[in-house]
């Protein structure tokens, strides 16, 4: 009654799909016999160290700042590139097709690949970091803003072309007060994002509790990862909590 | 004041021109009321007088100038002087009233002065009283989107008297209001038409409105003009030929 022939074709093809994925990730519930051994090392991040907490603070205003400034500058830079485009507000259609393919291109690198290459010049440190990640913000809030734009309504648009503005004063007054929320909520959630990122680029040397995370836990100093991971959580939570109160103020 | 010779629309991928050959002088001082049923040609119409739509031929001249093939610049001077209003308002959201009705000066002034919000005290002042004129001073700072669908109308029509201008367009303006309404907007751009010696020209569906306030009836079917006369000549039988349902011959005629 509900189903069809192909209904059940799709779930035999999905069924093989999810059998075939986790013959290649060697998925096997069975292994978590050996849990105890995780319960063994979980045992030694308490009890936390907190002597070196003044500095773990320091390090996690650090990552905040990477990732805020990663993703401010990289809103500001798209947001004129956003309106190039948006097919409905773009100047020329040579200039959308051109700011299109350089989006999408920036978008695919990761941001962990522009970090291993702006290292070799900028050294080890936050600031290649920022780059990395203002870069790929770049390149996904310029997708996401054109979006915004292209779904405006374009009654406004209209209007004010009507009154003689210049085309890019009517662009900018009649479509960013419509599509501000979303554009705020869309940096609120890239900048969570950043804040994760920023962790993984602490990793290869970027500075940051990130890189305080994997140089405590390279050197087995375990109470202090516990509090890294402790301080981690709390900070992203704050930022939800934060970022929420704002939209709500905003919309 | 508008000459309007020849002007045709014929919209990509269509087969029927939309307007089709239309030879019209708008004088000043004329209210004018464009009917015809909806597809007729009416909103193409108006939208080519301020150069929203580019006509496919034809020339339309406003006191000598010619809107027709007049670059970017030329067009936003052009259009500076003529307000238009819409059927669904199109006001900026998230501003105010007062804003919005600020945007309407954007044509006479340099970008960045536009951009900052820098207004001079003169331009302040006379936003101020265009919204007294219209009523709604005490909604003043208030962001348009709270407002009822008249006082939205009654933004748009102090924007557009913001710029101070010659001409009038109404695309629908009153389609989306209920009658009350509808006939108070009226009445209150016959107003300002008459003190400030416009020629008005405003789309509409309501033929009792098109009787009362207006000064000339300009019909179209079919984009062609079909009665361009006083309203009181515009009777039952004018009224037929203007909204009978089109003739089966039209349907199958423009596929052959």
């Amino acid at each position: 009654m509900w189903f069809k022939k192909s209904n059940l074709l799709t779930l035999a093809i999905l069924i093989l799909f999810v059998f075939f994925s986790m013959r290649l990730t060697e998925f096997d519930l069975s292994k978590f016999k050996d849990f105890r051994n995780m319960i063994d090392f979980l045992s030694q991040w308490f009890p936390m160290d907190f002597s070196l907490l003044p500095d773990m603070v320091q390090d996690t205003l650090e990552t905040l700042a990477m990732a805020f400034l990663g993703s401010v500058l990289g809103l500001v830079i798209a947001l004129p590139i956003s309106f190039i485009a948006a097919r409905n507000t773009s100047p020329s259609p040579f200039l959308f097709q051109t700011s299109r393919i350089v989006l999408s291109f920036v978008r695919s690198i990761p941001e962990i690949v522009f970090g291993l290459i702006l290292l070799t010049t900028l050294g080890l440190g936050p600031f290649p970091a920022v780059i990395a990640i203002m870069f790929h913000n770049v390149g996904v809030f310029g997708k996401l803003i054109s979006e915004l734009i292209e779904a405006a309504d374009p009654g406004p648009q209209e209007a004010m072309k009507a009154v003689g503005s210049r085309t890019w004063v009517a662009n900018l007054f009649s479509i960013l007060p419509q599509i501000w929320p979303n554009v705020l909520s869309q940096f609120f959630y890239r900048f969570e994002v950043a804040i994760r990122t920023s962790l993984v680029l602490g990793f290869i040397g970027g500075g940051g509790i990130g890189q305080r995370l994997f140089n405590d836990f390279k050197t087995f100093q375990y109470s202090s990862v516990s509090l890294d991971v402790l301080i981690i959580m709390v900070m992203v939570i704050i930022i939800d909590f934060f970022a929420s109160y704002i939209r709500k103020r905003i919309i | 004041m508008i000459e309007i010779n020849n002007l045709s629309v014929l919209y990509e991928g269509n087969t029927v021109e939309s307007l089709s050959d239309v030879n019209l002088s708008l004088q000043k001082g004329d209210f004018i009321c464009v009917l015809g049923k909806s597809g007729a040609g009416k909103s193409t119409f108006i939208r080519c007088i301020n150069g929203l739509q580019k006509p496919t031929s034809g020339e339309i001249h406003l006191n000598g100038k010619t809107i027709t093939n007049a670059g970017e610049n030329q067009l936003r001077k052009i259009r500076r002087e003529m307000g238009m209003i819409f059927q669904h308002f199109n006001l900026i959201p998230r501003l105010s009233v007062l804003q919005n009705v600020l945007t309407g000066t954007f044509g006479y002034r340099p970008s960045f002065k536009n951009l900052v919000g820098w207004f001079s005290a003169e331009e302040m002042a006379f936003a101020k009283s265009v919204i007294a004129e219209v009523g709604l001073s005490e909604m003043m700072d208030r962001r348009v989107e709270q407002l009822s669908g008249g006082q939205k109308q009654r933004v748009g029509i102090a924007r557009a008297m913001v710029q101070k201008p010659c001409v009038l367009l109404g695309d629908e303006p009153v389609a989306s209001l209920d009658p009350g309404t509808s006939n108070r907007i009226f009445t209150l751009l016959k107003e300002m038409h008459e003190r400030l010696g416009l020629l008005t020209i405003i789309n509409v569906h309501d033929i009792d409105l098109a009787k009362r306030y207006a000064t000339r009836i300009i019909a179209l079917k079919d984009g062609k003009v079909i009665y361009d006369g006083l309203p009181k000549d515009f009777t039952e039988a004018e009224y037929q030929e203007t909204y009978e349902s089109q003739s089966q011959e039209y349907y199958f005629g423009s596929e052959i």
